[in-house]
């Protein structure tokens, strides 16, 4: 917690404005540690209030207008939560996953069933979201129990396995699934209030993922300093250790599994109703990537951390490079001048190196920060070597 | 299924799993000696496909088979070096560049980074080349070939087959044989204890990825001159089924990488054959967790220390 | 490092000034073209080509009163079309006040997800190159319209794939005289319906499908199907797909495999210009490849001033009209027209857009949609491979319902 006050304030560096502030930020942290689920939803609540207003500012407003931004929120929420699901499974129990996308369709699909016109049903959509992330829940258990005596990569090759299995089901099962094609029309949500939401008015749905993201966080929060949270990280550092310490690996690892894939389905379900189409190609290795590179730019194990992560990659992704054109054009930059040519910026068509910019964001990112943009200080200490161990400790101890 | 068809699916097989191999075997080295799963290798065989393509088509002008057999060897000499130094240069400087700088950060950090090279090699090649498929030239024939029993073997076939199964046996012999080979296998067991030993641990590093990213440019040649035609997305697939490949085999083996390779080739042959080519990586995956609960570290690979 | 103020209030300022300076300017009022279209990562080769034949018609049609111009959006995220982002762009250009109407999008998957957008929006969008049947008709595409069910915000100007499945089965029953087919198709919502509907029709006609195949873009060795294939010994191949997923590659393997002889028929997917073009489908076919195929496209081929078109399309872009460029022009003039007519209200186009009553003069010659936003000049044009010229030589252009 206190590390995200920290670097996003920009304060990390900066000793005379952290003396400064220092009262500030202590009473801060000094509530969160008090009271972490209430911080974490008034957090969020900030959050979500403030967000929707700084992008009027330049450089933002550049961009896109308000609505879009919104409209790119309510999307970026989806990543947040997957994101912070697959933190579960590999920040915390130390399992890799590479099919992670495999839980996200489940869930979307479990909404197609209840609430479209291919199943000829219309459920409401708010109990669905408990179905959707139950039955990937289920799943979860279903792939974790024959990976429980396999280690490191080899679990790794086997989620990733799972993931691609999943799609050519959906695939290729026509009858059940409606195949290539996928399901459409799916039924928006609706609230009494408001009534049904609308695919043009992104709010609905914004303050939706919002919701989702603070409950998921809050819950995550809870477990992770619960019993069940300490025993994924015994089993993550040592498993032989753990295990002789009288915990039963087999549940905290398929607990691992479940409670991860369970937040996905919540995705799965929220992503449904809110694009109305799914279809097999939606969920492909790609996103299981995608979801990954998330965690671990974000910090892997720091639950905030790992949310900012999401919501970063998500935004330079869909967001940023997708509108760098029209961004540009309106900076009205002069040529620049490189003696043996001229680049005219304003018409360079940065569409086509959306690819390499985000590739070399990768790269960038990673060497500059190894450990994410907001590492989790236990887990920090305990990846480095040896020789950190002490200083490790020290940390421990200090928090 | 007669006789002929099987005898031609046997040799179908034989070849699709002996491309799967060759990219295998540089997964497999670089993650038998950094623990890392490179998931930019499949690019760096995409890449290896278009440096060859670029070679042969651009700048040797060919269009089709060359029928003189001495100028047929001294060019396909030329490009399986040209695409195999080439590519081991490229393999080598992502190593210096993407990699060694993470080397004790957390193991996750270079997955990522992985990754991210893998769009960058992507995104360079779309630039280069457009992107689209594009014809390669086939140098050998690949009509050409001799009959067993009713069926059809092509020499194209042979030729990727001895290829493969060549590069595999002569990097036996490195890595179990050279001095390099050995300073290979004792940094992979120990880094630590091999550098106390003089073993120099930034040129073993970077050896290892030079020999497994020109294994991948040979792959890539054998692509241009099998398949005929390459793609900037080719890397994924083949990467995502050498992986595989690697891990059924068990991960960091070279043995086990070419078993894995052909395994899969066969059983992606036989699914086509039966008629479920559209449930074949579900059939391959599916067989990989099923010998992966009965044999958690691959086919041949060893049980490892607690670290894994 | 110390943030830097001095360089960040410098942003800002270039910025606000930008930002001021496309102020009021008395002249023609500015109005916009909405674009949705996969156009970066291996999605460039279909959007490219779609947005210059907009383009060119804006360029070339001057409607007075009015400056137009386009609002791009690419639906391709990580180089593939993707539909949350396409719903997601129609959002945007519906947040835009001066887009009155959309081209777009490409993919039919893309179009699922955008259709209920634009039909709450009462946004016009009009596709060049969807095909898929289920956009406009039944209950699927009533599902999909759930804001106005009986508002139609979608048009076409090609011809769906019911027509041109049937086409392609009478190239092969009729025209060819064959009985026994393999059908490949590449796993897409495209290429899997065409397969089906083809398989539906020969059979109907007396053909028998021999095998049926699937093979997506992740698969570059066909060699192990067509062996399969060859022992069933068919006399004729449907490929239901495009090149970019394996068309061309799958052509070449089969004259690798000693099937080079099979007539080979194939979709619009495979129609991308001559042997010369690199990567079209002859291109990968190869010289033994390109020999007896044939395939359809999904619109007139002979437009009144093709040549015409051709040469000004090359003139601007220094290139061949591609497959859906001029489609993509004759969208845009529906809508010149239609702002002609009613202005930039986009409730005015819409509705003057979609009256059944009127026709509109495109390139495609006069063009009119029915009440289910489909074109009624559902003509397929049949090619076939010319050796002499290496390129697609039209042979006729019909509506095959009524042939």
């Amino acid at each position: 917690m206190r590390r995200l006050w920290r670097s996003v304030l920009f304060l990390g560096r900066d000793s005379r404005l952290r003396a400064w502030l220092k009262p500030w930020t202590d009473s801060l942290n000094t509530f969160s540690k008090g009271h972490q689920s209430l911080s974490v939803v008034l957090g969020m609540a900030v959050v979500t209030t403030v967000l929707p207003f700084i992008i009027l500012f330049p450089p933002f407003a550049g961009f896109a207008t308000q609505g879009d931004w919104v409209q790119g929120f309510a999307s970026a929420g989806i990543f947040v939560l997957l994101a912070l699901g697959l933190n579960v499974v590999v920040g915390l129990a130390g399992l890799l996953d590479l099919g992670y996308a495999a839980f996200f369709a489940i869930g979307a699909y479990s909404y197609a069933y209840g609430a479209s016109p291919f199943a000829g049903t219309h459920f409401p959509f708010w109990p669905l979201l408990l179905v959707g992330a139950m039955v990937a829940a289920l799943f979860g258990i279903l792939l974790g129990a024959p990976t429980l005596r396999l280690r490191g990569d080899y679990l790794a090759i086997v989620t990733l396995g799972f993931g691609e299995i999943v799609p050519v089901v959906f695939r290729n099962a026509d009858t059940y699934t409606n195949g290539t094609n996928g399901i459409s029309g799916m039924y928006r949500p609706a609230l009494p209030v408001t009534g049904t939401f609308l695919g043009l008015n992104p709010v609905p749905y914004y303050i939706t993922v919002a919701v989702l993201v603070a409950l998921a966080m809050v819950f995550l929060y809870r477990i992770q300093d619960s019993r069940l949270g300490r025993a994924w990280m015994a089993v993550r550092e040592d498993e032989l250790a753990a295990a002789s310490m009288g915990i039963n690996t087999v549940t905290t690892k398929l607990l691992a599994f479940a409670i991860g894939a369970s937040t996905a389905g919540l995705a799965g379900v929220f992503y449904a109703s809110k694009v109305t189409i799914i279809s097999p190609d939606s969920f492909g290795f790609t996103v299981s990537f995608t979801i990954l590179a998330m965690v671990v730019l974000g910090g892997m194990g720091n639950v905030w951390g790992v949310a900012a992560g999401a919501f970063v990659v998500y935004e330079i992704q869909s967001e940023l490079l997708k509108q760098m054109n029209g961004f540009v054009e309106h900076l009205n930059l002069p040529p620049i001048n490189l003696g043996v040519t001229t680049i005219d910026l304003a018409k360079v068509d940065f569409l086509q190196y959306q690819f390499l910019l985000y590739g070399l964001a990768l790269v960038g990112m990673m060497l500059l920060r190894p450990e994410g943009l907001f590492p989790n200080r236990r887990r920090r200490a305990e990846l480095h070597d040896v020789d950190d161990a002490e200083a490790a400790n020290q940390e421990l101890v200090e928090a | 299924m007669d006789v002929g068809t099987l005898t031609q699916q046997l040799v179908n097989a034989l070849t699709l799993g002996a491309i799967y191999a060759l990219i295998a075997l540089g997964y497999t080295m670089v993650y038998g000696i950094i623990e890392l799963i490179n998931f930019a290798h499949g690019d760096v065989f995409m890449v290896g496909s278009f440096v060859s393509l670029w070679l042969l088509a651009d700048f040797f002008g060919l269009r089709g088979p060359i029928n003189n057999p001495a100028e047929l060897v001294g060019v396909l000499v030329v490009a399986f070096v040209f695409s195999m130094v080439v590519m081991g240069l490229v393999g080598v400087v992502i190593e210096r560049f993407a990699y060694r700088p993470l080397r004790n950060a957390p193991r996750l950090a270079p997955l990522i980074t992985a990754i991210g090279v893998s769009f960058i090699l992507q995104n360079i090649i779309q630039i280069w080349r457009g992107p689209a498929q594009l014809n390669s030239p086939q140098l050998i024939n690949v009509q050409a070939g001799f009959r067993v029993g009713s069926a059809e073997v092509h020499w194209i076939s042979v030729f990727v087959i001895a290829i493969a199964v060549g590069l595999i046996i002569g990097l036996h012999l490195f890595i179990s044989r050279t001095r390099m080979g050995r300073a290979m296998r004792s940094t992979a067991l120990d880094r630590e204890a091999a550098q106390l030993m003089g073993v120099d641990i930034n040129t073993t590093i970077a050896v290892t990825f030079f020999i497994g990213s020109a294994l991948a440019g040979a792959a890539g040649v054998v692509q241009g001159l099998y398949y005929g035609y390459t793609f900037f997305t080719i890397g994924f697939q083949g990467g995502l089924k050498a992986f595989t490949a690697a891990v059924l085999g068990g991960i960091g083996n070279t043995t086990g990488a070419a078993l894995g390779g052909f395994t899969i080739g066969f059983i992606e042959v036989f699914a086509s054959q039966a008629g479920y080519a559209n449930w074949s990586e579900a059939i391959v995956f599916s067989i990989l967790i099923l010998v992966l609960v009965f044999r958690p570290t691959g086919l041949l690979g060893q049980p490892t220390a607690e670290r894994g | 490092m110390k943030p830097r103020p001095l360089a960040f209030v410098a942003v800002v300022a270039l910025v606000a000034s930008a930002c001021g300076s496309s102020s009021s300017t008395t002249g023609p009022q500015v109005v916009k073209i909405g674009v949705e279209l996969p156009l970066s990562g291996g999605e460039a080769p279909n959007g490219g080509p779609t947005l210059n034949g907009i383009q060119l018609a804006i360029n070339q049609i001057q409607v007075p009163g009015y400056t137009v111009q386009l609002n791009t959006q690419d639906d391709a995220v990580n180089g593939v079309n993707n539909p949350d982002q396409g719903a997601k762009n129609i959002g945007t250009l519906v947040s835009d006040s001066q887009v009155f109407a959309v081209v777009g999008p490409f993919n039919s998957a893309v179009a699922k997800a955008e259709i209920p957008v634009s039909n709450e929006a009462g946004l016009i969008q009009c596709s060049p190159a969807n095909t898929n049947s289920t956009l406009t008709l039944g209950d699927p595409a009533k599902a999909l319209r759930q804001a106005h069910p009986d508002q139609i915000a979608y048009v076409r100007v090609v011809a769906n794939d019911d027509f041109q499945g049937l086409a392609d089965a009478i190239i092969a029953y009729k025209d060819l005289g064959k009985k026994s087919m393999y059908i490949v198709d590449d796993q897409t919502t495209y290429g899997k319906y065409l397969a089906d509907v083809v398989q539906a029709q020969f059979t109907k006609m007396g053909g028998k499908v021999v095998k049926r195949d699937g093979a997506g873009a992740n698969v570059s060795d066909y060699t192990s199907l067509l062996t399969a294939a060859k022992a069933l010994s068919p006399d004729v191949v449907f490929y239901g797909g495009v090149t970019s997923t394996g068309g061309g590659v799958l052509r070449k393997q089969m004259v690798a495999n000693g099937m080079g002889d099979l007539p080979f028929v194939g979709g619009d997917g495979i129609s991308d210009g001559a042997a010369s073009v690199a990567s079209s489908f002859l291109n990968i076919a190869g010289d033994q490849g390109d020999l007896n195929t044939w395939m359809t496209t999904a619109g007139a081929h002979d437009i009144p001033d093709r040549a015409t078109l051709a040469a000004a399309y090359q003139a601007a872009f220094g290139k061949e009209l591609g497959a859906y460029s001029a489609a993509a022009y004759a969208c845009t003039q529906v809508y010149l027209e239609a702002l002609k007519a009613v202005g930039p209200d986009r409730a005015k186009v819409r509705a003057y857009v979609t009256d059944t009553t009127h026709t509109f003069n495109t390139v495609l010659g006069p063009i009119s949609f029915d009440a289910n936003g489909d074109i009624n000049q559902e003509i397929i044009s049949y090619f076939q491979f010319d050796p002499s010229t290496k390129d697609w030589k039209f042979v006729r252009q019909n509506d095959p319902t009524k042939a």
